[in-house]
């Protein structure tokens, strides 16, 4: 049985170097129905100037984080039910942390530079446990990795909210899963805007659609990097 | 920074920094307990009276766990400041000046509490 | 990048608890609490100048302090030495990757170690 609710977007608009506002639309919806289906239909029916990421709508993708009543959601997967009541507010804002290009829709060039450079794999072997970091070379077929770079940590994240220049729980995160701390990665992680950054809030964790545990790699990193100093310090290769 | 990679070299907080942190932060603790249980428990009617402190300051032990502990809280404390502060953005030139003006606190507070301690086990 | 994000008015944001989880309240208690700290040190260190200048003022300076007031702000101390110090156990302990996955939990039993901690305290200052 399907249920109808009335709820309000209230969307987040920038355009340029216009002031920012925020639009309002009625909606009639299921309570079932994903958050971006509610976009979707607002930005077929109601407003075509309407800018908003998206692509894939199963979370494979990662393009649709949004900062939904204050909390950042892959919105592909979020029900309506979940963030709102009948007769409710639905705020949507772009992530935070990120240049706006335009409405919902943000920059993240920066970020996805920085996952290549910290050697994440996006795609690995089915054997390859995420969790564990191990890898069975037998096997030839290929899944994704947990990380879909939705970028929703570094939105969540108060460090990169005070700093541009943190990498981030995600960048941190890939390092981590790809286990090959070459010198040019240990620059980059293990620096005053790698690991050390973090302030322990584990937000990134809180907000990860996805289980890579961000909060839990990072500290795993920091394991690593204090071996190796201690094993470099001690003259052991 | 160009493609999202700082290119000037800052001496914000890496891995040195961030330990000594936390093994302050660890020191302090040890020390804390140490104190509370002597200053507390083992002395009789706690430290209230000035006789009472220069008496207790007498052990030899006393002083160098005080010096100690003074030598942790504010390496501690001001580094933990200083993390703070990074939140702020200082631009490198504004960071020096923190760097030179905590540096200067930091001694500044440990010689002169280090001082009063002396000052105080003179007097027994 | 195309632009800062960053306006001067996020650099304060840490302080903001709102649709936050539990490791923030972490986060922003233990920022508070070591500032708190840091500002004590300074005025404990300031105010045992005293001894030095001999032992009427020390003395008078201690019959200042059982006034009702300076207890409370002893106890807000006393509190916050407790939260800080036990979350930073669990900071510690953590960053070396040790119960990284059960961090929450930690936090809610160091918790409760500091509030037991904090009305032992309180219940024996005010009852001398």
């Amino acid at each position: 049985m399907t249920q109808t609710w009335h709820v309000t977007y209230e969307i987040f608009r920038k355009k340029g170097d216009q002031s920012t506002h925020y639009d309002r639309f009625e909606m009639k919806v299921d309570p079932d129905e994903y958050v971006l289906d509610g976009i979707e239909r607002i930005w077929a029916f109601h407003d075509r100037s309407l800018v908003f990421s998206h692509a894939c709508h199963h979370s494979t993708c990662g393009a649709c984080g949004m900062v939904v009543n204050g909390v950042e959601k892959l919105t592909c997967i979020t029900p309506i039910r979940s963030v709102t009541k009948d007769g409710g507010v639905i705020r949507v804002q772009p992530m935070r942390n990120f240049p706006v290009i335009s409405d919902l829709s943000v920059d993240m060039t920066v970020f996805y530079q920085r996952m290549e450079s910290v050697g994440h794999q996006p795609v690995v072997s089915v054997g390859f446990e995420d969790s564990k970091g191990k890898l069975d070379s037998e096997d030839d077929l290929l899944r994704l990795s947990d990380c879909i770079e939705c970028g929703l940590c570094i939105s969540a994240c108060p460090i990169a909210l005070t700093t541009p220049a943190y990498l981030g729980p995600a960048v941190l995160a890939g390092a981590q899963q790809s286990g090959d701390l070459n010198p040019c990665v240990l620059e980059l992680v293990d620096s005053e805007n790698g690991a050390w950054r973090c302030h322990s809030a584990y937000e990134c964790t809180e907000v990860c659609p996805s289980h890579v545990d961000p909060a839990w790699r990072i500290m795993d990193l920091r394991k690593k990097l204090v071996a190796r100093r201690i094993k470099k310090f001690f003259g052991v290769k | 920074m160009r493609d999202g990679f700082d290119v000037t070299p800052r001496s914000g907080e890496g891995a040195g920094l961030w330990f000594l942190k936390i093994l302050t932060g660890f020191l302090v603790i040890i020390v804390l307990i140490i104190h509370l249980i002597v200053n507390h428990l083992i002395v009789e009617g706690g430290l209230l009276t000035y006789a009472d402190v220069v008496r207790y300051y007498q052990n030899p032990i006393i002083p160098i766990m005080e010096i100690a502990f003074l030598i942790f809280v504010v390496t501690h404390a001001l580094m933990g400041l200083r993390s703070v502060l990074l939140d702020l953005h200082p631009s490198n030139k504004v960071l020096k000046l923190i760097n030179y003006g905590l540096v200067v606190l930091g001694v500044g507070s440990i010689a002169y509490g280090t001082w009063l301690i002396l000052v105080i086990v003179g007097r027994g | 990048m195309a632009e800062h994000p960053q306006k001067p008015a996020n650099l304060i944001k840490w302080f903001d608890p709102r649709n936050k989880s539990l490791g923030s309240w972490a986060f922003i208690l233990n920022r508070i609490t070591g500032l708190g700290l840091t500002l004590y040190l300074f005025l404990h260190l300031i105010m045992l100048g005293q001894l030095a200048r001999g032992p009427e003022a020390y003395d008078g300076f201690i019959a200042l302090v059982k006034n009702p007031i300076f207890l409370v702000g002893e106890l807000l101390v006393i509190a916050a030495a407790f939260i800080h110090g036990l979350n930073g156990i669990r900071i510690g302990i953590t960053s070396f990757g040790i119960a990284g996955g059960k961090q929450k939990q930690l936090f809610i039993g160091l918790m409760t170690v500091a509030v037991i901690a904090i009305v032992y305290f309180a219940i024996r200052m005010f009852t001398h």
